[in-house]
């Protein structure tokens, strides 16, 4: 992080806490909704995808930071590794060029779901007991008054709900690349690569 | 001279015409440079290649000769030279905040601080560009909850702080109302003073009392320039809308130009 | 913002910002380390008792507020539905612990005297200023997401109805949020350079807080004596 930090340009430190800051306002537009979707890494994928992974992955150790500020809840942080990870796949994953076609984008969401709810289980498992105390949590009592093992609650738990939630947010930020104006996108290295226009 | 344009051209990535056109112009200390034009014209872009965030931070193409005190500044040795000698404000105050700030001396004290002065001399020119733009009282205020003419103000000053010895102010007096635009209008000449400022602005009637020289740009040309009476006071240029309301009058009352800019020339011109 | 700075004059608010963050720290620690379910919960009325006597009697509703919901689950997943209610003591102890730690740090630390705290000790100044402008910019994007969902009302958004709806106003909601902030991308970048933001030279702190020699002194006493606890509990 040190070495990263040093070598920013202004561009970068001007883009970073805005992608923040979408995470955290897209995650309450989505509870407006009422569907489960949380968001919270739409800036982090996005800047995957202008910018590159490592840029992802400083937006996604500073949302994680800021977002346990903001709720005042420190459990939140334990689960940077999730966002960290979130941020490495999507590097990879516009680099390897899934955002260029709708249904590529589709197979990698589902993808990313398995594995931020892969990484979050053991976490959520170990530490907190299976709690979160999020929505999350009822439906995971729910699977256990059903009669699944605590651990398996927990992991399908969770994985519904990454999986909805991350194939909405790739999709979600395909459609902000597709649509973003021609000077805008010229702005940014990846922005006309990452969907295959350049 | 402070700073020298020659056949400067620049186009942004993605744009059909250049934003700026073969321009030609230089600029000297102690004089304070009005450029304006219509919307589009190339003001603001003027300002950037000057500062040379154009093209380094816009991306783009630059053709030309700038140089700004002497350097390149969009070169990397330029920007290395020139660094906090340049002031730039620009319209839009909120996007210029820090984000590192929690209080409007903090907000102020950011420029300085960045260029590692020692803590007495940061302390020095904070108090001294409040007191200029008559923000003391604000400075122990969250600069996220300032009005929009207070927050122009107080980003005013955070620029004056930096002691630039060229000043580039967009469109400076946008958030203000009549009397603290005329404030800021009458530091111009103090400013200058210290270097070079160039004002790019619409609001001709009120910038006109304080500059030396007017610049007018259509469409990245630069199409005239020179002493203000000498530039706005024909009616081509008043027909095209870029003169003072006083000359405007003038030219529809029927009078024979050169048109008076002002209250005061109109008076002297035309009282019996 | 749950909880924010206040100030104050506690021992925690007249301490060095990296004083608190190593007690927080070692808190965090010592809830899995030490011998459970005793241990986090003598850690937990320790900390209460600290923030009591350091004048904070103010956050623990707010601890409560925010640990409530995981109390509630535990005793439900574990206590009533697992049949075992020490566990969720444990968890409860090491979650209650670190959630009135964390909340101690923030309101007695000031973002602004953080990061010169940073600055001071040669942090880069990246760092420094991500940590301070991202904490910034949600307030202002959060609002920004509230106009836009009025906005998007006013035109006849329904958010609201059927699944398939409530999808459809995702992108309405959402694109102009992020094609706005985009927007606003090279303006910010510009202002930060004109100012010097993120150059060579090293910026000079405004304010550091005073590292003292009582503070250095805690830090070490924390630092260690986690580390011995650690190192028992491994080779137990």
């Amino acid at each position: 992080m040190t070495n990263l930090t040093m070598t920013m340009s202004p561009h970068l430190l001007a883009l970073i806490p805005l992608a923040v800051g979408i995470n955290l306002a897209l995650g309450q537009i989505a509870a407006v909704t009422h569907l489960p979707l949380f968001l919270d890494t739409v800036g982090t994928v996005l800047v995957a995808c202008l910018v590159g992974t490592w840029a992802a992955l400083a937006t996604g150790f500073f949302s994680q930071l800021v977002f346990t500020v903001v709720s005042g809840n420190f459990t939140w942080l334990w689960f940077l590794p999730v966002q960290l990870a979130v941020a490495a796949y999507a590097g990879l994953a516009a680099h390897v060029g899934v955002f260029r076609r709708p249904w590529l984008t589709l197979i990698a969401g589902l993808g990313l779901g398995l594995l931020a709810a892969s990484m979050s289980w053991p976490i959520s498992f170990f530490v907190f007991g299976g709690v979160t105390g999020g929505g999350a949590t009822v439906f995971v009592a729910l699977l256990r008054g059903m009669g699944l093992t605590l651990g398996w609650a927990v992991y399908l738990g969770g994985l519904v709900a990454d999986l909805l939630d991350k194939t909405v947010t790739l999709l979600l930020v395909r459609t902000i690349l597709v649509s973003a104006p021609a000077r805008m996108a010229a702005r940014f290295p990846g922005a006309r690569r990452t969907i295959g226009e350049a | 001279m402070s700073v020298l344009l020659d056949r400067l051209t620049f186009r942004y990535s993605g744009g059909l015409e250049p934003a700026l056109s073969d321009v030609c112009a230089e600029f000297r200390p102690r004089e304070v440079t009005l450029v304006t034009g219509q919307l589009g014209a190339g003001c603001s872009t003027l300002l950037l290649a000057i500062a040379g965030l154009a093209p380094r931070s816009t991306g783009g193409d630059r053709e030309g000769e700038v140089l700004t005190l002497g350097h390149d500044p969009a070169s990397p040795v330029g920007t290395a030279a020139l660094a906090g000698r340049i002031g730039l404000l620009f319209p839009t105050p909120w996007t210029q905040l820090s984000g590192m700030a929690f209080t409007v001396w903090d907000e102020v004290a950011f420029g300085p601080a960045n260029l590692g002065w020692e803590r007495g001399r940061i302390a020095q020119a904070v108090v001294q560009a409040l007191a200029l733009l008559d923000v003391n009282h604000l400075a122990g205020r969250d600069p996220r909850s300032l009005s929009g003419g207070e927050l122009q103000r107080v980003m005013l000053a955070a620029v004056v702080a930096m002691e630039p010895s060229v000043c580039l102010l967009d469109e400076p007096v946008q958030e203000l109302d009549p009397e603290g635009a005329r404030a800021v209008y009458d530091l111009l000449p103090r400013l200058a003073d210290q270097g070079t400022v160039i004002l790019a602005s619409t609001d001709i009637d009120r910038a006109i009392t304080v500059t030396d020289r007017i610049v007018v740009m259509e469409r990245g040309h630069l199409v005239a320039d020179g002493a203000p009476d000498d530039v706005l006071a024909t009616a081509h240029v008043v027909r095209s809308g870029l003169s003072t309301t006083i000359a405007t009058l003038g030219h529809r009352a029927g009078c024979p130009g050169p048109f008076p800019l002002t209250v005061e020339a109109a008076v002297a011109r035309y009282s019996l | 913002m749950i909880v924010e700075y206040q100030a104050g004059h506690g021992i925690l608010h007249r301490a060095h910002p990296f004083t608190n963050l190593t007690l927080v720290g070692s808190v965090a620690v010592l809830a899995f380390v030490l011998p459970a379910p005793g241990g986090p919960l003598v850690l937990g009325a320790a900390l209460v008792t600290l923030a009591i006597a350091a004048g904070l009697v103010r956050i623990l509703l707010p601890a409560a507020v925010v640990v409530a919901p995981f109390w509630g689950f535990l005793l439900l997943i574990h206590g009533l539905l697992g049949g075992e209610p020490l566990r969720a003591l444990t968890f409860g102890g090491r979650i209650g612990t670190m959630v009135l730690g964390f909340l101690m740090l923030l309101v007695t630390i000031h973002p602004a005297r953080l990061v010169d705290a940073l600055v001071a000790r040669r942090v880069p100044f990246a760092f420094a200023y991500l940590l301070s402008a991202t904490l910034q910019a949600v307030p202002r994007l959060r609002d920004r997401g509230r106009q836009i969902l009025e906005a998007q009302r006013c035109r006849g958004l329904r958010v609201r109805g059927s699944l398939f709806r409530r999808i459809g106003a995702i992108v309405p909601l959402t694109v102009p949020l992020v094609l706005g902030a985009l927007a606003e991308v090279d303006d910010r970048a510009m202002a930060l350079e004109s100012r010097g933001g993120g150059r060579a030279v090293r910026r000079t702190p405004l304010d550091p807080p005073v590292d003292t020699m009582a503070d250095r002194s805690a830090r070490w006493v924390m630092a260690v004596g986690t580390l011995v606890a650690v190192l028992l509990q491994v080779l137990k």
